[in-house]
């Protein structure tokens, strides 16, 4: 059928009245339009969604006055956030260890941004803006046949605004104590098919204050970030959209003591500062055509490239260097901790006759510790030179996606995708390494009636290092209304393991030494890690009870129950003077949660989210450190009229690796506006209600309280 | 105007059919016409129901005691130069067009039948799919500001609240944007500049990114994703000119809206909006008996 530009017969009266495609059975009924919410593109409702998803809008963004999506994800039911420093945040679904969250997948506008080579979500280097975000889907739960593998926890899709949604110019400045000091510019612009938005803006901030010890806390955060983002027409059934984004920042870290060397302490830290430089480069570009109102495809594809330098100088003992060190690490590490500690607790003046206690280690200990002993002196002296763990991943994404509805009842979305995953770090890998992933996928939306809906779907991965592997997802939902529904969710997922644990080739290559080692301008540090390269992929198996209802009097719950297992969990920690990771580790978790948002009138909205992780196992203590039995949020969002809007909510966890976290926010808003432009000013206080630290005893702030406040122009 | 209805109505019962001509009017023939006409006849035998294009009409001018059905523009513009012409009922006439031709008065003798859903019947249907929605949200622009108020007031006896925002499709999505924030949703009035087969894509999927439904403006949107209309088609017009044709002409309003009319809803996007409106039929049920009350 030939889809009509314009629309003029329908105004029944023009003078070409009856011509054009008018039915030509009835004089009244008008031009027929062409279907834009066809069945392709129709989402479900909440109550048929099989699976849990919170969803964070953006006046939630707003009124929650966060500065970071770390922040935000305390808004979601059963997501821990902690804190590494403050530039290094992990957030983890329901459990995990400390120091990294490697089971949940972030997208940007459908771009992964889980970095390749190190498995890991640099929350505080995303190149996105929170004040360019429409809305933020946290899908709870495994969806590796929707999202691919990784998605193993759980899902956070990041979406921005639509370009033409902010035609306009924005302005907007945050500052406050610890230094923070926030900017955001954009503008947005339309051509005759096509609307654009760049947008500007820059984040920076002190992190904590002092450690436990007192010392003053080196991991201050700076970026620059700068995102254009385009939308394209191209006819009625085709769209284009691109968006081109960069970061650039640094992030302080600190040293306190130098942990990879032989004997700590025995040598001062000679460079107190390992910032590390990050650079993201990102594009994408996405095709989307109505094939016809049943069928429609999407093409997607991205590169991205992530860049880290961190460079430092140290000092070691020259006994660090000898071959016989070397040669022991390699033999047995634990015999070589075992004599570093002897070597530490005679602290280079050692007790004649302690030889013995080495000899008895290991015959190459003897020559440790006569080299220790050297009359010379020699080899207690410290050698100094340059190290680094810079880092470079690329990423290309290529995805194809059709979605088919054979009728009103019935909706295939099946897939293809391609991805290829490139490393280059010395430090890490010795030089280059690279992975091919193929994925298919496909899912099945299936209305039984009016009451039932059958959702099921599978995932064929073939990783190049991590093997294939096969996933399946079945849910039934029983709408008791179009409003109200019930769910049975039964999935698998798994994560393969990533670069950094298989395939590492992890060594320090001190360079531009001195005074020199063996005549060379550079040493290599004895100690190494090679990743075992037979890991297989962890695996998940969820099943979930669940409830979605939507009330007439603007009341929304959610209320999950699960029962999650992870087998052949690799959990590890990764040092490079112990590298051991396996598959034999396992975590199960038993709880429920909920969600309830009331929106009462039009000045109103109640948000509460509680989890409760009644039961969390694990075949290792530390992996469940940043699982806090008891966790959630209450939020209240007031519109008091005349530009006046106000926000309180409270956070808290019983505990996150041990440490309880209680804090209530508020934030006071005032709009002004003068004809067609907005002027906001807002205040935002932070008061902590616990005195703990944040996650780690050395998160510490001075005061518990913080204060910061924003102006917004918009014209 | 009910009340006007009603007293016709009764007038009707009591009151003989008048027999007579009845001339069909258009500038162009067409299957359509001529099928119409044939449908009006077949319904009015006591009566000579016969077309006459613009061309016909200029020549042989029509007896002052027959009566004109006007079908379009042209037709209606030749019309509105004659004196001396029959009693005329103009179909397939907007508001917006109504008020661009004719401005406040319509010269005597000359009916226009509405072509647009009454603000009325759309937003009973509002509450019946819609049953907490407490503000509407209503897009104009400057050939349809006339019609905001005789919308707000519809809407303030229903007990709603109606929002309007002057908006440019070319220009900025703002009003849009600002509408679906603050309402529960968006009423689509019959103005061609607002929304036509440029403009629904844009507005449709704008609305719909917020979970807001759009209904009307008119019948043809619904399957675009609009989620409901109510709207008259051939059948209800035909019944309605039966009704006009059994009274006298100079029982004839200036202009009256029809009162046959149907429900069409979009049952894919009623879904997907958490909705489970009850059948078209018994959707136009409850409004008709609402009407009829």
């Amino acid at each position: 059928m030939p889809i009509p530009r314009h629309l003029p017969c329908a105004l029944l009266l023009c003078s070409a009245g009856l011509a054009g495609t008018v039915h030509a059975e009835d004089l009244f009924l008008g031009e027929e339009l062409p279907e834009v919410l066809t069945a392709t593109r129709l989402k479900q409702s909440p109550a048929a969604v099989p699976g849990s998803v919170s969803v964070i809008d953006r006046s939630l963004i707003e009124a929650s006055g966060a500065r970071d999506i770390p922040e935000l994800m305390r808004l979601v039911p059963g997501m821990m956030v902690g804190y590494t420093s403050g530039n290094q945040s992990t957030v983890n679904y329901h459990g995990g260890r400390v120091s990294e969250a490697r089971r949940l997948q972030v997208l940007i506008d459908g771009r992964s941004v889980y970095r390749p080579g190190l498995a890991t979500v640099d929350w505080s280097d995303l190149p996105v803006a929170l004040e360019d975000i429409e809305r933020i889907e946290v899908f709870r739960g495994p969806n590796t046949v929707s999202y691919g593998a990784n998605a193993l926890m759980g899902v956070i899709s990041i979406i921005t605004r639509s370009p033409g949604d902010t035609l306009g110019t924005r302005i907007k400045y945050t500052r406050g104590e610890r230094g923070i000091d926030d900017w955001y510019g954009s503008q947005g612009f339309a051509s005759e098919n096509a609307d654009f938005r760049l947008s500007v803006s820059g984040q920076e901030d002190n992190g904590f204050d002092h450690t436990d010890l007192d010392y003053k806390y080196r991991d201050s955060r700076r970026s620059t970030r700068m995102q254009l983002s385009a939308s394209h027409t191209l006819d009625l059934n085709q769209s284009l959209e691109w968006q081109l984004a960069l970061k650039e920042g640094s992030n302080q870290r600190g040293v306190y003591s130098n942990e990879i060397a032989l004997i700590s302490g025995a040598v001062p830290v000679i460079d107190n500062s390992r910032d590390v430089e990050a650079r993201d480069y990102a594009g994408s570009v996405r095709w989307a055509l109505d094939v016809n109102p049943n069928h429609s495809v999407q093409v997607q594809s991205s590169l991205q490239h992530w860049q880290r330098k961190q460079e430092w100088s140290a000092c070691d003992l020259a006994l660090s260097f000898t071959p016989e060190v070397r040669q022991l690490f390699s033999e047995d590490p634990d015999k070589l901790d075992t004599v570093s500690r002897l070597l530490r607790r005679g602290n280079g003046a050692l007790i004649p006759g302690w030889g013995a206690y080495f000899g008895a280690q290991h015959p190459l200990a003897v020559s440790i510790y006569n080299y220790s002993i050297d009359p010379s002196g020699a080899y207690l002296n410290p050698v100094c030179g340059d190290l680094n763990n810079n880092i470079d991943e690329t990423r290309f994404d290529l995805e194809i996606q059709d979605t088919l509805s054979f009728s009103d009842n019935l909706r295939l979305l099946s897939g293809a995708s391609y991805r290829r995953d490139r490393t280059v770090s010395e430090t890490y890998f010795g030089g280059a390494l690279e992975n091919d992933v193929w994925r298919m996928f496909g899912h099945l939306e299936w209305y039984l009636g009016e009451h039932w809906v059958l959702q099921g779907g599978a995932m064929f991965e073939d990783d190049k290092l991590a093997g294939s592997s096969l996933t399946p997802r079945v849910a039934l939902n029983y709408l008791i209304t179009p409003r109200h529904g019930l769910r049975f969710v039964y999935s698998e997922a798994v994560r393969s393991p990533d670069m950094f644990e298989n395939d590492v080739r992890w060594t320090y290559r001190l360079e531009n030494v001195s005074p020199q080692v063996d005549g060379r301008s550079y040493a290599d540090y004895y100690a190494y890690a090679n990743g075992p390269g037979n890991l297989e992929q962890e695996i998940m198996r969820s099943r979930e009870i669940g409830y979605n209802g939507q009330f007439d009097f603007g009341l929304r719950i959610d209320i999950k129950l699960f029962n999650d297992e992870i087998h052949r969990m690799i959990s590890e920690p990764l040092k490079i003077t112990d590298f051991a990771p396996s598959n034999e580790n396992s975590m199960w978790m038993r709880g429920a949660e909920t969600e309830i948002d009331w929106q009462i009138l039009d000045s109103d909205r109640l948000r509460v989210t509680y989890a409760y992780l009644k039961d969390f196992e694990s075949s290792e203590k530390s992996h469940g450190r940043l699982s806090a039995r008891y966790s959630g949020s209450a939020g209240w969002i007031r519109n008091w009229g005349h530009g006046w809007n106000t926000s309180l909510f409270y956070h808290g966890a019983d505990l996150l690796n041990e440490r309880r976290f209680e804090r209530v926010d508020l934030r006071l808003a005032k709009r002004f506006r003068f004809g067609e432009t907005e002027l906001e000013l807002a205040a935002m206080l932070q008061q902590r209600l616990d005195d703990e630290a944040l996650t780690w005893r050395e998160n510490l702030y001075d005061d518990r309280r913080v204060v910061y406040a924003s102006a917004q122009l918009e014209f | 105007m009910r009340r006007l209805i009603l007293l016709i109505y009764s007038l009707m019962i009591c009151l003989p059919s008048q027999a007579g001509q009845i001339i069909l009017g258009a500038a162009v023939d067409s299957p359509a016409v001529r099928s119409f006409t044939a449908d009006l006849a077949q319904k009015r035998p006591q009566d000579q129901v016969s077309f006459m294009s613009l061309k016909q009409l200029k020549v042989s001018r029509p007896a002052a005691d027959a009566r004109l059905i006007i079908l379009d523009r042209e037709t209606l513009d030749w019309r509105l130069q004659q004196n001396d012409a029959p009693a005329t009922l103009v179909m397939r006439v907007s508001r917006i067009e109504g008020a661009a031709l004719l401005g406040e008065r319509p010269p005597a003798g000359v009916t226009l039948l509405w072509s647009d859903p009454p603000p009325e019947r759309q937003l009973r249907l509002a509450r019946l799919l819609l049953p907490n929605s407490k503000s509407v949200g209503l897009l104009f622009d400057s050939q349809s500001a006339f019609l905001v108020d005789e919308y707000r007031r519809a809407a303030e006896e229903l007990g709603l609240e109606l929002q309007a925002k002057p908006w440019n499709p070319d220009g900025s999505r703002k009003p849009l944007l600002a509408l679906l924030e603050t309402t529960d949703l968006l009423l689509g009035i019959d103005a061609p500049r607002l929304y036509n087969a440029d403009t629904i894509k844009s507005l449709l999927l704008t609305s719909y990114a917020q979970n807001r439904a759009l209904l009307g403006p008119t019948a043809s949107f619904v399957r675009a994703g609009s989620l409901a209309s109510t709207y008259s088609d051939q059948q209800d017009w035909l019944a309605e000119l039966d009704t006009w044709l059994d009274q006298s002409p100079a029982e004839w309003p200036a202009s009256a809206y029809p009162m046959h009319f149907k429900v069409v809803s979009n049952r894919q996007v009623a879904r997907a909006l958490g909705l489970a409106p009850a059948s078209d039929e018994t959707l136009t049920r409850h409004l008709s008996e609402g009407e009829a009350r």
